[in-house]
């Protein structure tokens, strides 16, 4: 009479069974044989947040809608790419059918375990040529190893925000093109209080919102992996040359400490206390989408946009940047894919939307159509961004099998610099490759 | 010093109703110093330990320009804050959440726990002294051990992620914590009066529906009010299984994204916080005493 | 053989099995379904490399060797948890037992006292933790703003990778309550007896703490040492809030939230889960912290029951 025992015996068999039942099956995956012209409701989940991004992708969903009034849109709204990768895992009914995500980081994830399912079949049928529908850097970030399972929707750029009436006020002329007119431009709009600045120049630091180690480290054109796929950062002078570059500016205008301190004083990034707004830094590295935020929070001083300045040595690349954007793709374990599609080529393709949301959220359009179209608004912000997002040397990170972790890696590094705990730079970069090495070889 | 001096008598069955309302009072004769070196210590503690709450509802009444200053007291009181913290998208719906997941989760946890505590304290069988060791270590057991695969059924065999049905369902198969806590209660009720009902011709069921529950209400006040807290405070379960619907956030995930979702500043995040903190607080106010009972019987034998 | 010929003390045991299986049923179905079955799951994904969608493939040791020998957070994580082993909760349980001891000798006010000393413990973690961040921001939080008034130096908190973990420890003190009327129910369990006959022997406050006190409690100071060990080894929401508000870094920005903020210094063993399973899909090797984590948890229990059983009352 051994009654535990046999309830054990009971539960390991369940427990073995269930075992099987998930670890054999894994997620259902969904199918493109349903009709596009079926009433059908999809499923379309987004990231956006703020009030009046939320108000314009609706807008978009509501001609989509009325365009195809067969198809109807259930909008998610405030989604992170952590929600996504869980969900897209997920299926069900529940799940989404088409989903967008603010970063690239992460298409090389989607693409390579095949949560978004491959949209080339789809292209094709519908007669659309990626090669000429959208801008070449844009169909990089949106493929991993000639896995298209993304495409672009709309398109981020960044450059300098300066306050053109502190630039008065300090006897600036105009933006910086150098690193070193740079350098002695914010050193000039500094004005130290005691331990802490009445305004700053610069935020150097790599926790200053958008001053990122792959912002900064696109003014010099890095390679992040050689062609067998290892890390270079070791090995590409464009990391260290940054890493110092950075470390120096932050020694010049205050140290890490106080920069620091005096950053825990900053607003919200996305509220109406963000520092450049508020005034407390005069300078900053911001996407495209800030001046739309700058304009609506009517600042009581008068802004420019510039190309981020560029190495001496680089002078001649000057009207460069970083580029990024949000990316769109359908979820394979979806079963009304033809239906997806049509969201996706509406919201990618046609002209008119691609414009209407790119003025609506002040982003950069994402098709050579709608970057001609006559209706898109170019104050001097956009034109900047567009200028940027369209210069040859422009440049973006590169997708990964394992996602943005190369460049938290990075980051790590440049927090360790930044803040004096790590000097000797060029073993810390080594051992950096080392990490995203391993961390790769671990996806795989 | 004489050895029985150090002699541990061991515990004995504390008085712990008592506890928060009837001070020991040994010494009949304590100097006058003594007394209001205590008390200052004590007095100055407390008001330490008030000054966050201090801190959060004046921010909370702050105007937004003067968040993040070096200004400690409210240049001008904007009561509105307190109100407008409600229209902020999802705020209400958050609230209904965590009532639904507290109350359906509270209920289920009790109602299937009783009877597994009841066995585990009454009846003698082989292997229950196993039964109790596994009661504990899954007491102990972090959620993160086992959340992997749980998430991975909820998700690909039922579906059900975006919900926050896999945080309820399995409260309806008993909870360790409470079973071990009712159990320690009921081992101190004294089985004669089980047995007086079973000679009455109760069955077991019926003698525990009918004698026990009633004399343990005391002990499964506290153990709802545990489980009850439990839910309203639990981030880790919301944030793997409901995050990614919106319309299935709980407060404590909803309040931390509070800030980065809806862009607003620290005064109304601290408004929000301060409304987070409330229902607990004013719920403590009228259960005291169960509390109080709840917690020492989770660290002493009872 | 008829029915007839089985004994009623047979019977009886078979319908008591009946009974007791009906009575644990629920509890016999959860821990199956909830503990056995994930935990089996667990082990074997460990040997895997899953991804959560496409079919898990055996890769030996695989996982092993890389959490730890090459995932950089691991060994930081742990140390963090040694950390706040040794000093949160040797601080926590002092402190509870000094506020005990407090609340025992106050006969004024003591009720009030009481109260407010227990409040904090109740505050919602993520509540609690939002408030702190905002309160020790290093630039304008009030803590910083009166202690620079005072001329004392002012700290970074959960900007400083040396300070944000005594920053969750004054977080941990605030949240005493439980401990502190664990430690006060135990000792007005001490018979005054003892007291009386010590004082009448000239003993002082502290060979009475000594010699009396201590010695009565140290079951209920073993127990909060323990679970205070079991407690820190889950400690998941305080740290990760408190990061992702220090750092600054939003959802909806795109960006990624690193980690441990700041410098990986309140990393813990339960965020690794989430980051591995969670965030990069490493399955397999979020399977291996996670069995870390039950090796640790699991030892600290076996503790607490073997030398804590009186606590626990008859197993």
């Amino acid at each position: 009479m051994a009654f535990p025992k046999r309830i054990l015996a009971a539960s390991a068999v369940i427990a073995s069974v269930s075992l099987l039942g998930s670890a054999c099956t894994g997620a259902s995956k969904g199918s493109a044989n349903d009709d596009p012209n079926d009433e059908v409701t999809i499923t379309f989940w987004h990231g956006w947040s703020a009030p009046s991004e939320v108000k314009a992708i609706q807008q978009n969903i509501d001609a989509f809608e009325a365009a195809q009034p067969n198809i109807h849109v259930k909008v998610v709204g405030n989604i992170t790419d952590d929600k996504i990768n869980q969900a897209l895992r997920a299926g069900g009914p529940n799940a989404p059918d088409v989903v967008s995500s603010f970063t690239t980081d992460n298409v090389g994830q989607f693409c390579s375990s095949n949560v978004f399912t491959d949209l080339s079949p789809f292209l094709e049928k519908s007669g659309i040529d990626p090669e000429t529908t959208f801008p070449k850097p844009l169909l990089d970030y949106t493929q991993f190893e000639g896995d298209r399972c993304t495409l672009p929707l709309l398109s981020d750029a960044y450059g300098l925000y300066y306050n053109k009436d502190a630039f008065a006020a300090a006897g600036i002329d105009g933006p910086p093109k150098t690193l070193s007119e740079f350098e002695k431009d914010a050193v000039k709009l500094t004005k130290s209080n005691g331990d802490s600045y009445s305004q700053l120049g610069f935020m150097p630091n790599y926790h200053g919102y958008e001053t990122t180690t792959t912002h900064y480290v696109a003014q010099w054109g890095p390679t992040y992996f050689d062609a067998d796929g290892k890390s270079t950062v070791a090995t590409d002078p464009a990391f260290a040359d940054m890493l110092t570059w950075q470390k120096h500016m932050v020694e010049t205008l205050g140290g890490y400490d106080k920069l620091e301190k005096y950053r825990t004083t900053f607003g919200d990034e996305w509220g109406a206390k963000n520092p450049f707004q508020t005034g407390q830094v005069a300078m900053a590295i911001d996407g495209e989408w800030r001046a739309g935020f700058i304009d609506d929070a009517n600042v009581d001083f008068e802004y420019g946009v510039a190309p981020f300045p560029v190495p001496d040595d680089q002078a001649d690349t000057y009207g460069k940047g970083y580029l990024s954007g949000t990316i769109i793709g359908i979820a394979s374990t979806s079963d009304k894919q033809n239906a997806a599609w049509e969201l996706v080529k509406y919201l990618t393709t046609d002209t008119d939307a691609v414009v209407s949301f790119a003025n609506a959220i002040h982003n950069i359009p994402s098709t050579n159509a709608a970057l001609e179209s006559p209706d898109l608004d170019t104050n001097d912000a956009v034109k900047a961004f567009i200028g940027i997002a369209q210069n040859p040397d422009s440049n973006t990170t590169p997708a990964s099998i394992n996602g943005g972790a190369y460049q938290l890696t990075l980051q790590d590094l440049g927090y360790a610099v930044e803040s004096g705990k790590q000097t000797d730079l060029q073993s810390s970069l080594e051992a950096a490759a080392q990490q995203i090495d391993t961390d790769i070889a671990q996806a795989k | 010093m004489t050895t029985d001096l150090t002699a541990t008598t061991g515990l004995r069955a504390p008085t712990p109703a008592g506890a928060l309302t009837s001070p020991s009072g040994r010494s009949p004769r304590r100097p006058t110093l003594e007394w209001i070196a205590l008390h200052v210590v004590g007095i100055s503690l407390a008001l330490v330990f008030l000054l966050p709450f201090v801190f959060v509802a004046l921010t909370s009444v702050m105007s937004n320009q003067q968040t993040l200053t070096r200004d400690l007291w409210p240049q001008t009181f904007e009561w509105h804050n307190l109100v407008d913290v409600w229209k902020a998208p999802g705020f209400t719906t958050w609230w209904r959440n965590t009532i639904v997941y507290a109350t359906a989760g509270t209920t289920l946890t009790v109602v299937s726990s009783f009877p597994v505590a009841y066995a585990l304290a009454r009846f003698r069988f082989r292997g229950r002294s196993l039964a109790m060791g596994v009661v504990i270590a899954t007491m102990m057991l972090p959620p993160q051990v086992v959340i992997v695969p749980m998430y991975l059924v909820w998700a690909q065999q039922f579906h059900l992620t975006g919900t926050l049905w896999p945080l309820i369902i399995p409260m309806a198969f008993g909870d360790a914590f409470t079973i071990f806590l009712l159990r320690q209660f009921l081992l101190t009720i004294p089985s004669e009066y089980v047995d007086a009902a079973k000679v009455d011709g109760c069955g077991d069921f019926k003698a525990m529906l009918y004698v026990v529950v009633p004399m343990a209400k005391p002990a499964i006040a506290a153990v709802a009010l545990f489980q009850f807290f439990y839910c309203w405070n639990d981030y880790f379960g919301p944030q793997i299984y409901a995050s990614e619907n919106p319309g299935a956030w709980t407060l404590s995930y909803g309040l931390e994204s509070f800030k980065s979702a809806h862009h607003t500043d620290w005064n109304l995040t601290m408004a929000a916080t301060l409304m987070v903190m409330a229902p607990v607080i004013i719920v403590f106010f009228f259960a005291q005493r169960a509390f109080i009972e709840g917690v020492t019987l989770t660290g002493v034998k009872g | 053989m008829s029915t007839a010929t089985i004994s009623p003390a047979r019977r009886r045991r078979g319908r008591n099995l009946a009974r007791n299986v009906a009575f644990l049923s629920p509890w016999l179905v959860g821990t199956g379904l909830f503990f056995g079955y994930p935990l089996a799951a667990t082990v074997y994904f460990s040997f895997t490399r899953y991804d959560g969608f496409t079919a898990p493939t055996p890769n030996g040791l695989d996982n092993w060797r890389y959490v730890f020998q090459d995932y950089p957070f691991f060994w930081p994580a742990l140390a963090n948890t040694v950390w706040l082993v040794v000093a949160m909760v040797t601080l926590r349980v002092i402190f509870g037992l000094s506020l005990g001891m407090l609340v025992t000798k106050v006969k004024t006010g003591a009720g009030l006292l009481r109260t407010v000393f227990y409040i904090p413990y109740l505050a919602p973690p993520v509540a609690a933790t939002m408030a702190f961040a905002f309160l020790l921001n290093p630039g304008t939080g009030p803590v910083n703003t009166v202690l620079g008034r005072l001329g004392l130096p002012e700290p970074g908190w959960f900007n400083d990778p040396s300070w944000s973990k005594p920053a969750l420890t004054l977080l941990a003190l605030w949240g005493i309550g439980d401990l502190m009327v664990i430690f006060m129910a135990a000792l007005l369990d001490v018979p005054t007896s003892q007291y009386e006959a010590a004082e009448l022997d000239g003993a002082g406050a502290w060979a009475r703490f000594r010699y009396i006190t201590l010695p009565n409690i140290s079951p209920i100071v073993l127990f909060a040492v323990v679970t205070g060990v079991i407690q820190t080894m889950q400690y998941y929401t305080q740290p990760l809030i408190a990061g992702k508000v220090a750092s600054g870094v939003v959802g909806g920005s795109g960006q990624q939230f690193e980690p441990g903020y700041p410098e990986k210094s309140t990393l813990t063993l339960p965020q690794l889960v989430y980051n591995l399973g969670f965030q990069r899909f490493d399955t397999g090797s979020a399977c291996v912290i996670a069995l870390v984590l039950f090796a640790l948890s699991m030892l600290f229990t076996a503790l607490l029951m073997r030398r804590g059983s009186a606590l626990l009352g008859e197993v």
